[in-house]
């Protein structure tokens, strides 16, 4: 963890929900800062150096996604969109006027933090990723698969997989987006003849979700296509 | 003014300007009819001229009375002229002394026909006789065929003679007469008409008078008239002189002779008087007012010499007579027309008022109305008419003898000025028809045939359907029935009376129209309503099809049998969009209902989930204090997942749920939903035992959505399975049907009828597990916004849910 304190601004016009969070980030050794409403919120970005913005969209005097269009105008820090409303309209809404992510109330306090964090990590090491994406590595989101070391990194860091792990993640990562069977990734990872194949796909499946996602529940890049396949969705 | 005046007044003016124009029209006619000889619009006082010396009938009186005379005085040729003149009797007076061979021909005729009617008769017995020839001996055979060419030759003799004798008549009757003939016809004409005094003649030859009929008339030239005779006409043997009234008349004009000159006599330039005339002298005079003359006494029969002039002058004044009369007829006429242009506003209402009432009346009775005044005016005629001898004239004024009581002579030019019934019947049809055309639109479509029909019609309307096919039924068999009828009697009576004169078959002809005509208004009606019926089981159809929203354009039914059904329809039509318009609508408000009150929530939930975290991580709690925590926890997370199924379950239930339909294989759906669920399966009390088919079945629908339902499903399943036993699921391919069951045991007696699919409704009441209550009814309204089925069946203890869809067909 970064021994800096680096500076999080979490802008909700529910008092508690931004005393919640401000206790959850503390814990993890951020500097929160806290804003009721857009304008504070765009205030507190002029005077003060902030790395995060963690923004509801309802409120009042200027609502979220005004406020972030304002911000996005000035600064290219990641903003997280925190809103109760959680349908996908509202979240392709969101993502697609300038949100980096966007979380769902009621939020899992881990997820939350994951997520904050490895927004974080991306933006300082966002540099790295690109000036070091040499022809061996292959990008997806907040994930690289090194081919020559045969390592996965999320958020720049190596995950921890199992040798078949790593080679369902291979197959994933060299075939961004495309579906396969269970039997399919059976034959090619284990190399035999399928049998029994979507139980044992499964498993490993969701171990590498426990690893890689960071609400596993809620898998953003290894996806089950029900009645299909599987897949590596591209980011 | 009081109402009472203003009707009257309507009717005085109608009545007024109705009499105007009749007799405007009649004056018109009459004038044109009794118009004076040689009245023309560039002479119109020839119209009120009463002497009837100046009229050009006497002219040509004079004129060829001075063509006779000169033809008796020079014995000329052209005698036969002479008698061209008069009034057809020239044969029966005049042919003994004309001998044209007449009655020499006609006693030749007489012989002629006698005997060829002796030659009919016998030949006629002759037949009579040979019609029974077994009777005949072979001797009487051979005489009567000898007579028979006896009479053939007969004939033929006969029609050589007549040939004969046609030609010596025509060569007779052209031979000119004798000298002593002309004589003698001359005598006999100066014998017929001398003693009409009312013209007096001298001629003279050779200053020798040969014919005269009165002393008075001087024949010394010196141009003098007797008393009473005002017009004298003096021939000197080249030009003719007429004096009139003492003084002179203009005869030759500029002396040449024109088709409109006044008298045809010699003297003309172009018509001179030969040398024959110029020893004839000729004198005439005519009395100023003529008499009647008389031959013979009144006991032994009068007899008339010729009076031209006095019928001239009778036919003149009674012409005059009748002239104006119809000339008081024009005028009162014209003033009465005038008088009803003063008028005109209460003579409109007039004819508004008859306007009215005409339009009452079927067009039918009018037709006859007219038929009857054509009647009407044939039966006036009789009585009326003024041309010839009429009841009327009798009745009123004794056929203009004074005999009659009723009229005296002044009332006779007023009688005459009556319009006649054919001006007043003319005009008045004429006029009310053209009221109608006016006032009354479309008249002619207010008959007692189209009342009726309509009639008939309406009250078919308001018959129900049954009914009214039964009506037609009724109709189009009783049409057929009377056709037959007919059909069969015409043939029995043409055959019957083949003899006879009972020819009805034309009457049959009419009765197979008729019969057509019924038939085919009867089928029309039916084919129409079975139009209408398509039309109508299409709209049904549609409607259960769902296209309850659009009013079918086609569907013109006005006035046919289905259009109170069809009306009904539309009205089930219009009910059933609005019901579904308005249910949609609610449905809406309440999905937004619930997202918002979701999202009221979910704010507040928030904070309770942030904060019950954090106490979870407080380590220095006491144990029942923690254990209040963990309450907190589980009830925080299942109001969550609460507002989250109530949100996702009405928005199913309301058609708002997005489905991504794609074609996805059923099996591996569920195996994989199992796979995913494998941890809680392998913690539950139960097994799960599974049975698919070997190849893929494919359905369309949304993989998602599924999950959820068999996730849902399988949920229950191990939480409200009896310990111990088995879950099977199945899927089945049947037909075109793909159905996944989901049979599990139920560790509690399930209530039998419990709607397991209703929103909050659970297993037990009680409610103290983790689920939202809405896991079947998620299950159930998911299914169907993926267009799949949802069964749920209680077998005893088991709880089977089947869930089916149409098989895809792979491509």
């Amino acid at each position: 963890m970064n021994g800096m304190s680096e500076c999080i601004l979490v802008v909700d016009d529910d008092r508690e929900i931004v005393k919640a969070i401000g206790i959850l980030l503390e814990g993890e050794g951020y500097q929160v800062l806290k804003a009721y409403d857009g304008l504070q919120a765009l205030d507190i970005l002029v005077s003060r150096q902030v790395r995060l913005v963690l923004i509801d969209v309802m409120m009042p005097r200027l609502d979220g996604l005004s406020a972030m269009m304002r911000i996005r105008e000035r600064q290219n820090i990641p903003i997280i969109v925190l809103s109760a409303k959680c349908e996908e309209t509202d979240k392709v809404l969101g993502l697609s006027m300038g949100a980096d992510d966007y979380v769902a109330k009621p939020y899992n306090p881990r997820e939350l933090a994951a997520r904050v964090k490895s927004q974080l990590r991306r933006y300082t090491s966002l540099g790295d990723i690109h000036a070091g994406c040499r022809t061996s590595q292959i990008k997806n989101g907040r994930l690289l698969y090194d081919t020559e070391e045969r390592i996965l990194y999320a958020d720049g860091e190596p995950l921890r997989l199992t040798a078949t792990e790593t080679k369902i993640a291979e197959l994933f990562m060299r075939n961004l987006g495309r579906i396969f069977p269970a039997e399919e990734i059976y034959r090619r990872v284990w190399e035999e003849e399928a049998y029994a194949s979507e139980n044992t796909v499964m498993v490993h499946i969701r171990r590498i979700r426990e690893k890689l996602e960071l609400n596993p529940k809620e898998p953003e890049y290894i996806k089950v296509v029900w009645g299909i396949g599987y897949k590596m969705e591209k980011k | 003014m009081d109402t009472k005046w203003k009707k009257s007044k309507k009717i005085i003016s109608f009545i007024i300007f109705f009499l105007g124009v009749c007799l405007t029209l009649e004056g018109m006619i009459g004038v044109l009819q009794y118009r004076p000889y040689g009245f023309s619009l560039l002479h119109p006082e020839k119209l009120l001229e009463d002497d009837y010396q100046q009229s050009g009938q006497f002219q040509d009186y004079i004129s060829d009375r001075l063509n006779s005379f000169l033809i008796m005085a020079t014995g000329g040729d052209g005698l036969g002229g002479i008698w061209s003149y008069g009034n057809g009797s020239y044969y029966s007076r005049y042919s003994e002394e004309y001998d044209t061979g007449y009655d020499i021909g006609y006693d030749i005729l007489q012989e002629y026909a006698d005997g060829i009617r002796d030659l009919q008769n016998a030949y006629a017995e002759t037949f009579a006789a040979l019609r029974n020839p077994e009777t005949l001996s072979p001797e009487d055979l051979a005489l009567y065929e000898e007579s028979l060419r006896d009479y053939q030759d007969a004939l033929d003799d006969y029609q050589d003679s007549l040939d004969d004798y046609y030609d010596a008549f025509y060569r007779r009757s052209s031979r000119p007469l004798t000298e002593e003939q002309k004589l003698k016809l001359a005598q006999k004409y100066h014998e017929s008409i001398k003693g009409d005094l009312n013209l007096l003649y001298c001629i003279l030859y050779d200053d020798k008078v040969l014919y005269s009929n009165s002393d008075l008339l001087k024949a010394d030239g010196s141009m003098t008239a007797p008393q009473g005779y005002n017009f004298l006409l003096y021939f000197d043997g080249e030009k003719v002189r007429i004096l009139k009234d003492g003084n002179e008349l203009d005869v030759y004009g500029d002396g040449f002779y024109r088709g409109d000159s006044l008298w045809y006599v010699p003297g003309y330039r172009n018509v001179q008087a030969d040398e024959n005339m110029k020893k004839a002298r000729i004198y005439m005079a005519a009395a100023k007012e003529p008499v009647l003359y008389k031959e013979g006494g009144y006991w032994n029969g009068a007899g008339q010499p010729e009076n031209a002039l006095y019928w001239m002058q009778q036919n003149a004044q009674s012409g005059r007579s009748i002239l104006f009369a119809k000339l008081v007829c024009l005028g009162s006429g014209i003033a009465l027309l005038l008088l009803s242009f003063f008028c005109r506003k209460s003579r409109r209402q007039a004819t508004e008022a008859i306007a009215r009432i005409q339009a009452k009346i079927w067009i039918e009775c009018k037709v006859l109305l007219i038929i009857g005044a054509y009647l009407l005016y044939m039966i006036l005629t009789v009585l009326f008419d003024s041309s010839g001898y009429s009841l009327w004239q009798e009745f009123l004024f004794g056929y203009e003898h004074n005999y009659s009581l009723v009229v005296s002579e002044w009332g006779i030019p007023l009688l005459k000025a009556i319009p006649s019934p054919f001006c007043i019947c003319l005009f008045g049809i004429i006029y009310l028809l053209c009221i109608d055309l006016r006032h009354n639109k479309g008249f002619w479509r207010h008959s007692l045939i189209a009342r009726l029909w309509a009639a008939i019609s309406a009250r078919g309307l308001s018959s129900p359907l049954p009914r009214k096919m039964a009506l037609r039924n009724i109709a189009a068999l009783s049409a057929a029935f009377l056709f037959g009828v007919l059909a069969v009697a015409a043939v029995v009576f043409t055959f019957w009376s083949r003899y006879g004169k009972w020819n009805i078959l034309p009457l049959f002809i009419p009765a197979l129209a008729g019969f057509l005509a019924a038939e085919y208004l009867i089928a029309r009606k039916n084919v129409q309503t079975a139009r209408d019926m398509e039309t109508l089981s299409r709209r049904i159809g549609e409607i259960r099809d769902g296209n309850y929203d659009k009013c079918d354009p086609d569907a013109q039914v006005q006035g046919h049998d289905l259009e109170k059904t069809m009306e009904q329809l539309e009205d089930i039509r219009h009910g059933i969009a609005k019901a579904v318009d308005e249910q949609m609508k609610s449905q809406r408000m309440k999905v937004e209902l619930i997202a918002n009150v979701s999202h009221d929530i979910k704010t507040p939930l928030t904070s309770i989930i942030s904060y019950v975290e954090f106490l979870k991580q407080e380590q220095e709690l006491p144990e029942h204090v923690k254990d209040y925590v963990r309450i907190l926890d589980e009830k925080s997370q299942r109001l969550k997942n609460m507002v989250q199924d109530v949100f996702a379950v009405s928005k199913a239930a309301s058609g708002e749920l997005p489905v991504r339909m794609e074609a996805l294989d059923f099996g591996k759906l569920l195996l994989q939903t199992m796979a995913d669920m494998q941890e809680q399966i392998d913690a539950g009390p139960v097994t799960f035992r599974t049975e698919f088919p070997e190849t893929p079945v494919m359905i369309l629908a949304d993989g998602q959505r599924m999950y959820r339902v068999f996730q849902n499903l399988f949920q229950n399943a191990i939480q409200y399975s009896l310990k111990g036993s088995r879950v099977y699921v199945t899927l089945q391919a049947r037909e075109d049907l793909a159905v996944a069951s989901v049979t599990n045991t139920s560790c509690l007696e399930p209530e039998k009828d419990k709607d397991f699919t209703e929103r909050f409704t659970r297993g037990d009441q009680s409610r103290t597990d983790g689920g939202s209550g809405l896991g079947l009814s998620i299950a159930q309204s998911f299914t169907e916004a993926c267009g799949g089925k949802f069964d749920l069946e209680i077998d005893a203890d088991r709880f089977i849910v089947n869930i089916s869809f149409p098989i895809q067909s792979r491509r």
